[in-house]
């Protein structure tokens, strides 16, 4: 079986190309599907395993990144979203995705997939959108399915709104506990493992994030939403400094995610 | 029962949680600091959303945080003022929303955010504004002070409260933007049988940029009793235009749409050389005819000149296409708007060549005056610093929300861009070789009888006569309705849908709607089937009432005309349905050799295709030239320290220091594809020369973009400036490995008025520096087999302010477009490790005329810029790039980089930042090249055809053996410490300190905020 991955299109969501490409390269079948084609019924959830909320600039960002998109989602597909997450399905949101499953309640969720929203993505502290390259570390601890067995990898950051925040502090540490602030910046100089609590400098936090959090998932492990690009680092020509590294050419460093979510859905 | 409309006010603010900055708020502080100098002590910033609807209140209230505010991180209101609820009071509070008829982006999300909770609500309005509150103001800083640099009159509205108001809860209050209904004015004629004093005025009066002989070859058209008859079949008045058809004519001969300098006959004086010769065409002679010789022996050169931009068959399966724009007359008006609508407007021209090309990716280049300018700025303009944030922030906009990466670029600074910046939007297209339904997808093919369907905005009464204004110099009286703002999102959607619609096999032509509006998109279309029918009354309006001609010239944004087989149209219609896109069937091509325009019933326009597009007479101009005079340029004495100090003032120059701050914004990474990035090196920080893109995923084929430019060399030979020019773009190309075999080129000219008249006495002069420029185009080009695929120019880039003519250098952006056979072989500009080996390939010549240095030594109070300008050698130059891409190819290079502003030093400082080094280098060696090269030339001169190059230690002797006969000096070694020493036979010449070098190339620009 190949699963099948929905690449949701449309409003100013722009990285379905690639999203889709990358979840071709690790083996899935990706079909680039309007969100309107869910919503009139015309296409259903249901037909596939993997839904990815790809990057962009859904609705200009204007009344707060993912927030317009994420309504549509929220009022439009409510019930199709539920379903499909309660069914054990994985769902990754990047970038704007991550923003539109913050701001509909989807991360970092809840158990009962309630869909209300807890924490946010505010203005990077800079106060404006940047494009730069991050080193990511993950949680070993972590339910997520996606960043199984990953340790660090380098990709570039590419927004505006991106500081991870909650009006609830308790709800950090609840999060932090559960394994499910997945993946935090942290100085490549520095030792594996060493994500921790305290802001690291900008740039190395571009945003500024609360505890470093770069990326959450939810409760199951199963949906997961983060601010860097994985999927632009997808060939080993697309990293910040290949040119001055010893490389054998090959698939980049963002692209072990995508492998995780097929192997799951294939039982792996 | 409805309930009345009502306008109700929503504001948003962040919340005050700790650790949770109001970043908005501390971006205006860092902004009011660096660019107006302003030291304020905390800025608050509140959205404000003005919602017209009947709306019941409850609804109303779970709008408040279901919509508008953030219910984690913002408070929202809306029944009271957030400005009562800080503990206290502000110093001044400043509101700011748009005029009426602006378009507004955020509240357009609004109304749509709005639908999608109550979606009865068809006819709701939303309008945004912001208020900003501030506290710790200095003395003596008025709040108008403070307005006028957060807000632009020509579009917005400011309401203001001063400390007094603040303190009794005064707060400043804007209406909503009522637009006013325009008036509908029944089509009116215009009779031409008046004398020719009385033609020049309906020209001018009517703001139609037509001369005498234009307006005469008019008059003779409606004299013509053929036409005559016709007209009266048409139910036309037979011997006068309609004002829609003077309107249509004045648009489709605009020196914007019909490039009539560069059609001209030109008699040319050459008073150095004694040459005197007839020129028909600059361009068919200098920019046509070298591309279509190279056509006759290249197989890959698919569609050029005639589409919206130039296809090049860049393998079996795949076109590519590139096009650039300048947007310069709407950006000095509104920076923002300006540059906005330029970079959207350019990705149409890709969706609109052949079938529907996508587009992939960006490269922006502005010209400015400087951003420390201390000079007074004539009223009517703005500092070039808000020029600068303002166009860099809707270029940031308009790439970034449309997912197209902005790959490259240049920033280039000069005094007298402070009339008219000049603002180029360039944008690459890719599309399959042949659609799923065989067609080849450069290739248009409409037929008469299909549909004209107009897709995506609405038209209405912005963006009226932007092709005649921009062909005529900028007053105080050019018209604000010129100005408008693009919107990407609407654009996206279109985008999306226009290409599934192309792989659907539906689209049989397509263009864009860009200045002329319709008359200029079907008159165009027309002219493939020999005729098109418009019904002016199909056409959907943002508000009613507009005139025919209004509607038939307005260049509203975000829409492309497409041609629609009947059969197709519904299945064209329920996809654009599907995406959200209007699209409306306004018209049919036809064969009747008219294109015919009709309000409703009422006809307004009937205009033969062969006037419209051929009956423009050629215009006739005189040029003259004799070389400038310049005081020569005088050279300090310095020991090695002092000129490690001149170099960090001369990288500290706004034309060399690093732009990191601004490009940083651009998203330069979507789509996946970015092998060589705008910045490289250690640290992620070193400039790269040419943007390497691999886009198709997983695929290692490459494109290669880059540019040229050097205006500065206008000021001696504009010959120079242009062969310049070509050779920049050509060496960043090379310095990451270009094919040689398949580059294309990009012209685009952006001169001052070189017409001679009373306001223009030395149009002959600047006419004569046009053709200069264009014989080194032609020349060049050939030398390097660069076909010019697609190009453009802007010909009137004056600025007439209080009585005072600011006039740009004439100024050439050169863009190139490459391939690139195996991305992973790509070469980067940081020097790699210490113990590398150091070459200059190329020769160096003591060439320091109008160089950096002489501007900067000028500016320092010592002599001129007078001297040498660099001279190309082409043939010398191509044998060095062949043989340097061969040694990239064999792997024998691990770094390039291109010698230009500041020379040699400057280049080696920029390797050495990336790689975190220094070096130790002897320049000896040059001096056989040149034997009357002093040490400023070797250093700081910018001879053309040189690239700075690294070489791992066990690869010195292969790279040697590659280079042959070419002239390549083994300088020094990239070495460990933090210092740059230069030694010349022996003696040690130049000396610097790394760390500083950096923080004066990277604090010069820095735009505010952390560092």
């Amino acid at each position: 079986m190949t699963p099948k991955v929905a690449v949701l299109s449309g409003f100013g969501i722009n990285c379905e190309t690639e999203t889709a490409a990358v979840f071709e390269m690790a083996g899935a079948s990706a079909e680039k599907i309007h969100l309107n084609r869910l919503v009139s019924g015309d296409s259903s959830l249901s037909q596939y395993q993997i839904l990815a909320i790809p990057g962009g600039f859904s609705f200009g960002d204007h009344l707060g990144s993912g927030r317009l998109l994420g309504n549509r989602l929220r009022f439009g597909l409510r019930e199709q979203v539920r379903e499909f997450v309660k069914a054990g399905n994985p769902v990754i949101g990047i970038c704007n995705g991550f923003q539109v499953l913050v701001k509909m309640g989807l991360l970092p969720g809840d158990d009962e997939v309630s869909l209300s929203q807890t924490a946010s993505l505010a203005l990077n502290d800079s106060g404006h959108y940047e494009n730069r390259w991050a080193t990511l570390e993950f949680d070993p601890a972590s339910p997520c399915i996606w960043t199984n067995g990953l340790k660090r990898i380098r990709v570039p950051v590419r927004h505006g709104e991106g500081k991870f925040v909650t009006d609830d502090l308790s709800l950090m540490d609840r999060w932090a506990d559960s394994g499910q602030l997945v993946a935090r910046y942290v100085d490549p100089c520095d030792d594996y493992p060493s994500a921790g609590d305290e802001i690291l400098p900008y740039p190395t936090s571009p945003n500024q994030s609360w505890r470093n959090v770069a990326g959450v998932c939810d409760p199951s492990g199963l949906v997961f939403g983060l601010m860097p690009h994985p999927e632009a680092n997808h060939s080993t020509w697309l990293g910040a400094t290949w040119t001055r590294e010893e490389t054998t050419h090959g698939e980049g460093e963002g692209m072990p995610i995508f492998h995780n979510a097929v192997k799951h859905v294939l039982g792996g | 029962m409805p309930l009345k409309a009502q306008i109700r006010t929503f504001e948003v603010t962040t919340r005050e949680l700790e650790g949770l900055p109001d970043s908005r708020g501390d971006s205006v502080r860092s902004m009011l600091s660096s660019d107006h100098g302003i030291e304020v002590g905390s800025v608050r910033v509140i959205l404000g959303y003005q919602v017209k609807s009947d709306i019941s209140e409850t609804d109303a209230e779970s709008l408040v945080y279901d919509l508008f505010a953030d219910p984690v991180i913002e408070v929202g209101s809306f029944k009271s003022r957030l400005l009562d609820d800080f503990r206290i009071a502000p110093d001044a509070a400043i509101q700011i929303g748009y005029k009426p008829g602006v378009t507004d982006n955020p509240g357009q999300a609004g109304l749509d955010g709005l639908k999608t909770l109550y979606p009865r609500h068809e006819s709701a309005m939303v309008a945004t504004f912001r208020t900003y509150a501030f506290w710790d103001v200095p003395e003596g800083i008025s709040p108008e002070v403070l307005a006028s640099s957060l807000h632009n009159p020509m579009i917005e509205r400011a309401s203001v409260a001063g400390r007094d108001d603040c303190s009794r809860g005064k707060w400043p209050t804007l209406d909503f933007p009522s637009r006013p209904p325009a008036s509908f004015q029944e089509p009116t004629t215009v009779d031409l049988e008046v004398s020719d004093k009385e033609l020049i005025e309906i020209s001018e009066k009517g703001l139609l940029a037509l001369n005498l002989e234009e307006m005469r070859a008019i008059q003779e058209h409606y004299r013509d009793p053929r036409v005559q008859s016709s007209r009266n079949e048409a139910g036309l008045p037979p011997d006068r235009p309609t004002d829609a058809e003077l309107e249509c004519l004045a648009q489709t001969w605009s020196e914007h749409c019909s490039h009539k300098i560069f059609a001209a006959r030109i008699r040319h004086v050459d008073n150095e050389t004694g040459e005197s010769s007839t020129i028909n065409s600059l361009f068919r002679t200098h920019i046509m005819q070298p591309t279509l010789d190279i056509q006759e022996e290249e197989d890959w050169l698919l569609s050029i000149f005639h589409d919206n931009s130039g296809v090049i068959s860049w393998n079996d399966d795949w076109s590519v296409c590139i096009k650039a724009e300048t947007h310069n007359s709407p950006s000095a008006l509104d920076p923002y708007g300006g540059a906005i609508t330029g970079i959207v407007g350019v990705n149409r021209d890709i969706l609109g060549t052949g079938l529907g090309a996508r587009p992939i990716a960006n490269t922006d280049v502005f010209c400015f005056g400087p951003p420390d300018y201390s000079g007074s700025v004539p009223e009517g303009l703005f500092h070039p610093s808000r020029v600068f944030r303002g166009v860099h922030s809707g270029v940031r906009s308009g790439g970034n929300e449309s997912g197209i990466p902005t790959v490259n670029g240049a920033i280039v600074f000069d005094e007298r861009y402070i009339g008219k910046p000049l603002v180029f939007c360039g944008t690459v297209g890719i599309m399959p070789r042949r659609l799923p339904d065989g067609r080849e997808s450069h290739v248009k093919t409409p037929e008469p009888g299909d549909v004209v369907y107009m897709v995506g905005g609405r038209v209405g009464s912005d963006g009226i006569h932007g092709a005649t204004f921009s062909s005529l110099e900028l007053t105080e009286e050019s018209p604000s309705s010129a100005v408008q703002i693009g919107d990407p999102i609407t654009q996206k959607k279109m985008l999306d849908m226009i290409l599934e619609a192309r792989d659907a096999g539906l689209i049989q032509v397509i263009t864009d709607n860009g200045a002329g509006g319709l008359s200029s998109s079907v008159g165009e279309m027309a002219e493939l089937t020999g005729g098109a029918e418009l019904d002016l009354g199909k056409v959907p309006l943002k508000q009613p009432g507009l005139s025919s001609w209004e509607i038939l010239v307005s260049e509203s944004q975000e829409r492309m005309t497409v041609g629609i087989r009947p059969d197709d149209c519904r299945e064209f219609e329920s996809l654009a349905s599907l995406h959200e896109v209007e699209a409306t069937a306004v018209g049919i091509f036809t064969d009747s050799g008219a294109f015919t325009v009709r309000h409703g019933e009422t006809p307004v326009a009937h205009i033969p295709i062969h006037f419209l597009h051929e009956g423009c007479p050629q215009l006739r101009l005189e040029s003259e030239w004799d070389p400038p005079v310049h005081l020569p340029i005088e050279t300090p004495e310095l020991d090695p320290g002092g000129m490690g100090g001149l170099l960090g003032r001369l990288i500290a120059r706004p034309n060399v220091a690093s732009k990191e701050w601004w490009v940083r914004s651009y998203d330069h990474e979507v789509i996946a594809q970015s092998v060589i990035k705008p910045f490289c090196g250690a640290n992620h920080d070193a400039p790269g020369d040419a943007a390497v893109i691999a886009p198709i995923q997983g695929g290692t084929q490459g494109l290669v973009i880059s540019n040229g430019i050097a205006p500065r060399y206008s000021d001696i030979d504009s010959y120079a400036m242009a062969a310049a020019s070509v050779d920049e773009a050509m060496r960043n190309a090379v310095c990451v490995g270009v094919d040689l075999e398949m580059i294309a080129g990009l012209d685009n000219f952006c001169w001052p008025d070189p017409i001679q008249s009373s306001k223009t006495p030395d149009g002959r002069y600047k006419l004569a520096q046009l053709v200069r420029a264009n014989r080194a185009l032609d020349d060049v080009c050939r030398a390097y087999r660069l076909p010019c695929i697609s190009g453009k120019d802007s010909m009137k880039n004056d600025a007439m302010m209080g009585g005072e003519k600011i006039s740009v250098p004439p100024t050439l952006l050169f863009s190139l477009l490459g391939n690139h056979s195996d991305v992973k072989k790509a070469v980067s500009s940081d020097f790699k490790s210490p113990g590398d080996s150091i070459f200059l390939v190329g020769e160096t010549h003591q060439e320091l005329g109008a160089s950096e240095l002489s501007f900067m030594l000028r500016e320092e109070g010592i002599g001129g810029i007078g001297g040498a300008v660099p001279e190309i050698d082409p043939k010398r130059n191509l044998s060095a790039y062949r043989a340097l891409t061969s040694a990239m190819s064999d792997g024998l290079v691990a770094s390039a980089h291109d010698c230009s502003d500041g020379g040699l030093a400057v280049a080696l400082a920029e390797c050495c930042f990336g790689s975190d080094s220094g070096a130790s280098v002897d320049i000896s060696p040059l001096w056989s090249d040149c034997e009357n090269l002093d040490s400023w030339g070797a250093l700081f001169g910018e001879s053309l055809g040189r690239i700075l190059v690294s070489v791992k230690p066990d690869d010195r002797a292969a790279f040697e053996d590659s280079m042959g006969e070419i002239s390549c000096h083994f300088l020094g070694e990239v070495s460990d410490g933090d210092d740059i020493t230069v030694f010349r036979d022996g003696e040690q010449i130049l000396s610097a300190s790394m760390p500083e070098l950096r923080s004066s190339w990277k604090g010069a620009l820095h735009g505010g905020g952390p560092r």
